[in-house]
């Protein structure tokens, strides 16, 4: 694809967003809040006739003439009711003002903080001194969490810990959701990086095909298979309760996150066109897990959201349109011959600055980033590899800590979550299996039983973690806590069950290379 | 082109604004703002090295445009929720700036600095004690108190002035790349002087309390003290042990270290009352003097220190309280000269007395002048230890950092080019020998 195609892109999202508003707006333009709510009947948004085929939607009000002022513009989607975040979550999405600040310690309770302190530090570094060790690391390959460590699962349990002692106060907390905000975004500007990279290299319709087959079973099967229990866990079984955008919303973000697959694996079975393969295959994954999550943060909004009340198509272009205009500002910003710590500065702002106007729209951050990255690569510019340098500076610091604040909301004690780990884990793993069976069958490329197995056994990567924690600052309330607990435990339990296979398997080698290096830890990649 | 940038990330900032609720930006309120200003203040520094200026002072301009005392593209909640974020970029500021202090450097200096201490710093808050007194007439609630009180609250109100600023001194250096007898003796001075304006504060605030007819507690107000300043240094050097242990033992993941190292000082620190400027100095000298592996630390900090500058002072630029300076502009102005006088006359007097070069003498005060965070933090304990007049006070205190932020740094940095000192460092890299580390790696 030429470059000045996906500006065009952008341009006419844009365009097609304006058009929509134009449409679905009052006279007078916008008014975030208040549109709905003052708008007299003669005021009242226009249906939008491009978005109006689904008016019959569970929930959604019958088309009326004149509908009431607090309607808000047709959907396909009745909007999903408001929730409270979940006290747990709080902190983050609402951020340090609905806390106290904190105040310094009494002397009387000094002595304990101090101690806390020193302990939480001594042990910080005894954990990184074992990690480091030789025997710790035989010890850890021979119980086949190696990878699971490497990935920085250890970092989840760290903020888990650390919130159930009290040392990850709300307070502080609060203070570190930008950085989680940040770490959506620069996984989701990597991914986009690396997918306008390779596009750009060779776009590839065959793969595509494969990709096409590898992720829409698994998303279909997962969507399934948990959504069904999440159905049972409501008491809601029944022909309604599948008409629910609620329950709806849920499966899909189940769906793509297990349909989501790691580099990881390309190193499994030591096969260099299975690697090259799912290296190409998992590019498209990503943009379909991406697709998902704009479906899902476009379609589904609450009514409560003090924001712009706009159909769901039109909050759809306005993430492309966004993404593209964070890219052409990446484009502007970045491509000059700055020295490193400048791209260090300006990527890590431009990654910011995308994520923060996203979370301010209540779109995601992982979405608007990922569009931002693609249309960056698709540009010329001579600097690309040194941007790319920058990024993989930045994003491990970044990502760790998005662990340990993931960790610090990762919600224990929620057994439904934890009852849809070894479904989501089982699903995703036959949903993968059958996937690549059907991709060797029906996408016109002849896949070698290396491939499909490597297509299979596949574990899961940032990407799938970064969906359910963006769906979770998105929807922080209600069921969402099952599914984030769901994924996470089923990305653990998929971790070990691939070390287990791959240890099994004679060309499984050296084992593989961590998790995280998808776009963290690895050397770099070439750009293509 | 940059103005165009400039103008564009505005717009977007502008719409975005206009789309959320006011004043609960949340964390993606913060997360627009920290990539906001990296950006903006990124440029702007740009713009501000082609006019000859030191770029801090475009972090400090463009912070103050676009902050809430003017365009209002960034708001208070926003700044506020970025409390964090500034707290541990003045750790790490502080952690570089202890891991260039070299006891055996310093000691040559030993005699300047604390002649420059005593004279210029004790001598100019006298001096300012003295004009703050006289200005009673342009403050109103000075002129209400008695002749003692009052004399006891311009003695406070000049301690809070006097205070200077490690942070600019340290990114000054960084940014020139300047090395040599004037940035030691500067970046000696300021960190001694913190110590010093910590301590004197301290002690006035008891003593001005007991004028004021309130119980002093002498010893509430030692123990606090001693708490504060040897808790601070005891709590750097337990940090500083750790840092030498990482960076001998582990190596791998530095960043992330530091980065959680700082985060526990900024917030941990603050909470248990340490200083968390002494604990990071403290922690960045321990690893310099008694370690081997300070170059190592030094350049892994030196990797994140543009991003940690550029946000540090476009957040103490829009945090400037330029509306306290439009009503008492004519006594901050006053208190400006006077400190300015002071302490250039007195660095002069006292790197002369105590046999300091020339270059020295003409231009070490000038690293004395800048203000920033340890002015803000101690008129803030001043509104809130003298609740009845506390925020008229401070709005004369917040003036004089608001003039001396964005004036001093751009008279250090001609004081660094004239002293011959600016890109020293820089030479000095390329002509010796690079002593051969083991690069940690992640």
């Amino acid at each position: 694809m030429k470059p000045t195609r996906l500006i065009w892109l952008g341009v006419v999202a844009l365009a097609l967003s304006s058009r929509v508003l134009a449409q679905d707006l009052p006279e007078g333009g916008i008014d975030a809040s208040t549109a709905s709510l003052d708008a007299g009947p003669d005021d009242a948004p226009l249906p939008d006739a491009s978005v109006d085929d689904d008016a019959s939607a569970p929930g959604a009000e019958p088309p009326a003439a004149e509908p009431p002022a607090t309607e808000p513009p047709a959907a396909m989607l009745a909007p999903l009711p408001a929730v409270e975040p979940d006290p747990e979550i709080a902190p983050i999405v609402v951020g340090r003002n609905v806390v106290s600040s904190p105040a310094p310690l009494e002397p009387e309770d000094r002595p304990r903080a101090v101690l806390g302190t020193v302990v939480g530090l001594l042990a910080l570094l005894a954990l990184a001194y074992l990690g480091g060790h030789p025997r710790v690391q035989a010890l850890e390959q021979r119980l086949g969490i190696s990878q699971v460590i490497t990935a920085g699962f250890p970092f989840v349990v760290l903020g888990l810990l650390s919130r159930r002692v009290g040392l990850l106060s709300d307070d502080l907390l609060a203070d570190l959701s930008p950085l989680l905000r940040v770490g959506l975004g620069a996984i989701g500007f990597v991914a986009g990086f690396r997918f306008g990279a390779q596009f750009r290299a060779a776009p590839g319709t065959a793969i595509a095909r494969v990709a096409a087959w590898a992720t829409a079973v698994p998303f279909a099967l997962v969507a399934l298979v948990c959504g069904a229990a999440l159905l049972s866990f409501g008491d809601e079984l029944g022909p309604d309760a599948l008409r629910d955008p609620v329950f709806l919303r849920d499966a899909i973000i189940l769906g793509t996150a297990g349909a989501m697959t790691a580099r990881t694996s390309t190193g499994l079975f030591r096969t260099d066109d299975a690697e090259r393969l799912l290296a190409r295959v998992l590019r498209f994954e990503e943009l379909a897990g991406v697709i998902g999550l704009a479906v899902v943060a476009a379609y589904f909004r609450s009514l409560a959201e003090a924001s712009w009340q706009l159909p769901g198509t039109a909050w759809l272009l306005l993430t492309i349109g966004l993404g593209a205009t964070i890219g052409l500002i990446a484009y502007a910003v970045l491509a000059r011959p700055y020295a490193a710590p400048d791209f260090v500065v300006l990527t890590l702002g431009t990654i910011a600055f995308g994520a923060g106007i996203a979370g301010y729209l209540r779109l995601s951050p992982v979405v608007v980033a990922f569009i931002g990255g693609s249309v960056l690569t698709t540009l010329p510019s001579a600097y690309r590899d040194r941007v790319h340098g920058a990024i993989r500076r930045v994003e491990r610091p970044i990502y760790l800590l998005s662990l340990i604040v993931i960790g610090a909301l990762f919600q224990v004690d929620d057994w439904r979550g934890w009852a849809l780990v070894p479904l989501f884990t089982a699903a995703r793993f036959a949903g993968k299996w059958l996937g690549a069976r059907l991709a060797a069958r029906f996408a016109g490329i002849d896949l070698t039983s290396d491939e499909q197995q490597v297509l299979a056994v596949s574990p899961m990567g940032p990407l799938a973690i970064a969906i359910v924690v963006n769906a979770q600052l998105l929807y922080p309330g209600g069921s969402i806590s099952h599914i984030v607990v769901a994924v996470i435990g089923g990305a653990i339990v998929t971790e070990v069950v691939v070390q287990l296979k791959s240890r099994r398997t004679p060309s499984g080698g050296d084992g593989p290379p961590p998790l995280a290096s998808i776009a963290l830890s690895s050397p770099p990649e070439r750009m293509p | 082109m940059i103005i165009l940038l400039l103008v564009v990330l505005a717009g977007l900032m502008h719409a975005t604004r206009s789309f959320g609720p006011e004043g609960q930006p949340g964390s993606s309120g913060t997360s627009l703002a920290l990539g906001y200003l990296l950006v903006t203040g990124y440029f702007s520094g740009l713009l501000a090295k082609r006019a000859g200026l030191p770029k801090l002072t475009g972090y400090l301009l463009i912070g103050m445009v676009v902050g809430p005392a003017a365009l209002g593209l960034v708001s208070h909640p926003m700044l506020e929720s970025l409390t964090l974020v500034n707290g541990m970029a003045v750790a790490m500021i502080a952690l570089t700036a202890g891991s260039e202090l070299e006891l055996r450097e310093l000691k040559p200096l030993a005699r300047t600095v604390s002649a420059i201490t005593l004279i210029a710093v004790l001598g100019t808050t006298c001096l300012l004690t003295l004009a703050i007194w006289l200005s009673r007439p342009l403050l109103p609630f000075l002129s209400a108190l008695s002749g003692r009180e009052a004399f006891m609250v311009s003695a406070l109100l000049g301690i809070v002035t006097v205070a200077q600023s490690p942070a600019v001194v340290v990114a000054l250096r960084d940014e020139l790349r300047a090395d040599g007898p004037v940035s030691r003796t500067a970046l000696a001075v300021v960190v001694l002087a913190d110590l010093v304006v910590i301590f004197l504060f301290a002690i006035g605030s008891t003593v001005t309390k007991a004028v004021f007819g309130e119980r002093a507690d002498v010893a509430r107000t030692l123990g606090t003290l001693a708490w504060e300043i040897l808790g601070s240094l005891v709590a750097g050097a337990f940090v500083g042990t750790l840092l030498i242990l990482y960076l001998r033992r582990i190596r791998g993941g530095v960043p992330m270290f530091l980065l959680l190292v700082t985060l526990v000082i900024a917030e941990v620190g603050g909470r248990l009352h340490f200083d968390p400027l002494l604990v990071a100095l403290a922690a960045g000298a321990l690893v310099r003097n008694a370690s081997e592996v300070a170059d190592a630390l030094h350049d892994q900090m030196q990797v994140s220190a543009l991003p940690v500058y550029v946000l540090f002072f476009c957040v103490a630029g829009s945090s400037l309280h330029l509306d306290a300076l439009a009503v008492v502009w004519l006594p901050a102005t006053i208190v400006v000269v006077v400190r300015a006088t002071g302490l250039l006359t007195g660095s002069h007097f006292a790197a002369k007395l105590a046999g300091a070069p020339p270059a020295v003498r003409s231009y070490a005060g000038f690293g004395l002048l800048p203000q920033a965070g340890l002015a803000l933090a101690l008129s803030l304990l001043f509104t809130r230890t003298f609740p009845e007049f506390g925020a008229q006070g401070s709005a004369l205190t917040l003036s004089v950092v608001a003039l001396n932020e964005l004036m001093a740094p751009i008279a250090y940095r001609i004081a660094l080019m004239r002293s011959g000192e600016a890109d020293r460092g820089a030479r000095e890299e390329e002509t010796a020998q690079p002593l051969l580390h083991e690069q940690p790696t992640d």
